[in-house]
């Protein structure tokens, strides 16, 4: 019998800074065999441990559509997420996975898409993000619009960059706390409704950022026409096992780990709310 | 197999014969009195000095037998320099004298850890068990509501052999080939009873059942439960309000599952652990940033009821209490999943 709870070596290949306590971390798996046989969905999650000071769940933020290595991007807020921005480049953590669901791929081609990110939300959308990229032809037109506390806390800044050439492809940008020379818009994520048409035709949204900022994009998002099938998050929850087991990520009679933790507004909607889902 | 009798003073020497074979856990009186599930030694004066404090009639365990498989704290794998190896156990187990409810709590559990990922932990620990049910004559409590839960005091399936108490005997009932085979192998203690053992097992039976004083109406309850929203916030926050969050009816809860998961370090070489977790406990549901959906008491409170009463009943077609009556006989402040149901299905204030 396969122990699920036993993670494997894995070697940080690179480090990129994203912002002031974040960076994203280029892994591959030790042992050749596991590595190419590693494969994952957009939107799945890994449990990382660097052994003696345990393990946390982490979404994926690279695509499937490019393989042979994966990206978790971490801020460094807990025990573990800290003893993993101690390690250096050729340093090891331990890694068990992917669990969870996937962002729906084939349902939502030939739509238009929102993605709509708050700070280190960006993360998990990042990895349909490139997938969607790297089938163009196969999507309409396509929105980004992230917003974060200040200039300083923008993920991926150099591929918001990137992004922005894409054909058919608009990259807003909002920060609560401007610096000088910031051009874009100030406030939160919501206020980019001014700057850009939100239109839900033909639409879906993919959405995710802390609880209160999914809290107003959703309502607004719900405002502009979207069915609730067509709202899609990732949500969070403290978690341990990632497989089920541990019971801390429940939700009425769902795990966040197994049934999600990508869900529609619609499935949400069905969760008991008194918990204040976000 | 027809059913077999024996005789309880061959109780000891059957056991001694056993526990050469498996690891024999049986309900032991300690130095307080307290009874506990706890494996006999293999051989010579501990092995004496334990079979003389076994106590099985009206047997009333402290906590569910649930730990023999899922402890309270244990080991998943040792690290050191790099290299991980892990730490699975897999002895043979004979649990002698489960009552009937606490082998409904092991059955839950095993289809919990069975379900969609295997627990390799828990399955390693119950691959080779045998289970020998003591059905309760007399309510080891008075906070025992098997009847009403349709859990107890005897189990229709699921043991391998179950004792019926009479006088000076046990009726032992077969239920699986393993039992069967039990039997043979142990064939000197198992006599043949009399004729007339299917008219006096149904009798014995029946006068366990009328012996469980305390009924609640149970079914009504998982109904009730299964509506949105059917229970009141206030009803929540009133219990919310009294509970003292110690997570003492959990621990002792036969079908609670949820655990921690931590390192523990010393120098280079480490274990990586997990031990038995709350939902009542207020870090339960804390994230990293403080975020805590569960911060409010009422909300802990609700979750337990709901997790047993509803959740489980709905994904499982079980429901997750099984009237063992252990939640309201340890708690301090005397709330229980009975009172609970009392509460909601009589529309009364009792907690």
């Amino acid at each position: 019998m396969k122990n699920e709870y036993i993670p494997y070596p894995a070697i940080i290949e690179e480090i990129r800074g994203e912002a002031l306590d974040t960076k994203t971390f280029r892994l591959r798996f030790k042992d050749k065999k596991i590595a190419e046989a590693f494969t994952y969905q957009q939107g799945q999650f890994m449990e990382v441990s660097v052994l003696g000071f345990g393990e946390a769940p982490i979404s994926i933020t690279s695509s499937p559509s490019r393989p042979g290595f994966l990206e978790l991007t971490i801020r460094a807020a807990g025990m573990v997420t800290k003893a993993i921005h101690s390690l250096n480049t050729g340093g090891c953590v331990y890694l068990r996975g992917p669990y969870g669901n996937a962002f729906p791929f084939e349902e939502i081609k030939g739509k238009n898409i929102y993605f709509i990110a708050g700070g280190i939300g960006l993360a998990p959308l990042r990895s349909l993000i490139n997938l969607v990229f790297d089938h163009r032809k196969d999507f309409k037109h396509i929105k980004i619009l992230y917003g974060s506390k200040s200039a300083d806390e923008l993920c991926f800044k150099n591929e918001l960059e990137l992004w922005k050439k894409i054909p058919d492809t608009e990259v807003w940008l909002t920060v609560d706390r401007p610096c000088d020379g910031w051009g874009c818009r100030i406030g939160v994520v919501t206020e980019l409704w001014k700057d850009t048409h939100i239109n839900s035709k033909n639409a879906v949204s993919i959405v995710c950022g802390p609880p209160i900022m999914m809290k107003f994009v959703i309502a607004k998002l719900t405002e502009s026409g979207f069915a609730d099938k067509d709202i899609i998050m990732t949500l969070e929850r403290y978690m341990k096992c990632g497989i089920g087991k541990c019971g801390h990520c429940n939700i009425g009679e769902k795990f966040i780990c197994m049934d999600g933790p990508v869900f529609t507004f619609e499935q949400v909607k069905k969760l008991p709310h008194k918990e204040g889902i976000f | 197999m027809k059913t077999k009798i024996l005789k309880k003073e061959d109780l000891k020497s059957l056991l001694k014969e056993a526990v050469k074979e498996w690891d024999v856990y049986v309900p032991q009186k300690n130095m307080n009195n307290d009874l506990w599930f706890e494996a006999l030694p293999k051989e010579g004066l501990g092995l004496d000095q334990a079979v003389g404090n076994i106590v099985l009639d009206d047997a009333d365990t402290v906590i569910s037998p649930k730990d023999i498989f899922f402890p309270q704290l244990e080991s998943c794998f040792e690290f050191s320099a790099g290299s991980i190896r892990e730490t699975v156990e897999s002895s043979p187990k004979l649990l002698f004298g489960v009552r009937a409810c606490d082998l409904k709590g092991i059955l839950f559990a095993d289809d919990f850890y069975k379900r969609n990922f295997q627990d390799k932990y828990y399955l390693s620990r119950i691959k080779n068990r045998f289970i020998v049910v003591k059905g309760c004559i007399k309510p080891p409590r008075v906070t025992c509501f098997c009847v009403s839960a349709k859990t107890g005091p005897f189990a229709d399936a699921g043991y391998d052999l179950q004792l019926v108490e009479s006088l000076d005997a046990y009726f032992v009932e077969v239920g699986s080939r393993k039992g069967e085979e039990f039997i043979k192998k142990h064939e000197r203690f198992f006599k043949d009873p009399s004729n007339d053992v299917n008219e006096i097992i149904p009798q014995i039976k029946l006068k366990a059942s009328e012996s469980v004083e305390l009924k609640v109406d149970f079914q009504k309850a998982l109904e009730l439960m299964a509506q949105d929203n059917f229970i009141p916030e206030e009803n929540y926050k009133r219990i919310g309000e009294r509970c003292i969050y110690c997570g003492g009816c959990l621990y002792v809860c036969p079908t609670c599952t949820c655990f921690n998961v931590f390192d523990n370090v010393k120098d280079k070489e480490g274990l990586r652990m997990r031990n038995w977790d709350a939902c009542v406990f207020e870090g339960y549901t804390r994230e990293t940033s403080g975020h805590n959906p569960r911060k409010e008491k009422w909300l802990r409170a609700s979750r337990r009821y709901e997790h047993k009463l509803k959740y489980d009943y709905m994904v499982t077609g079980v429901s997750g209490c099984v009237g063992c009556g252990r939640c309201l006989a340890s708690c301090p402040v005397d709330i229980g999943i009975s009172k609970f149901i009392q509460e909601i299905t009589e529309k009364r204030k009792i907690i």
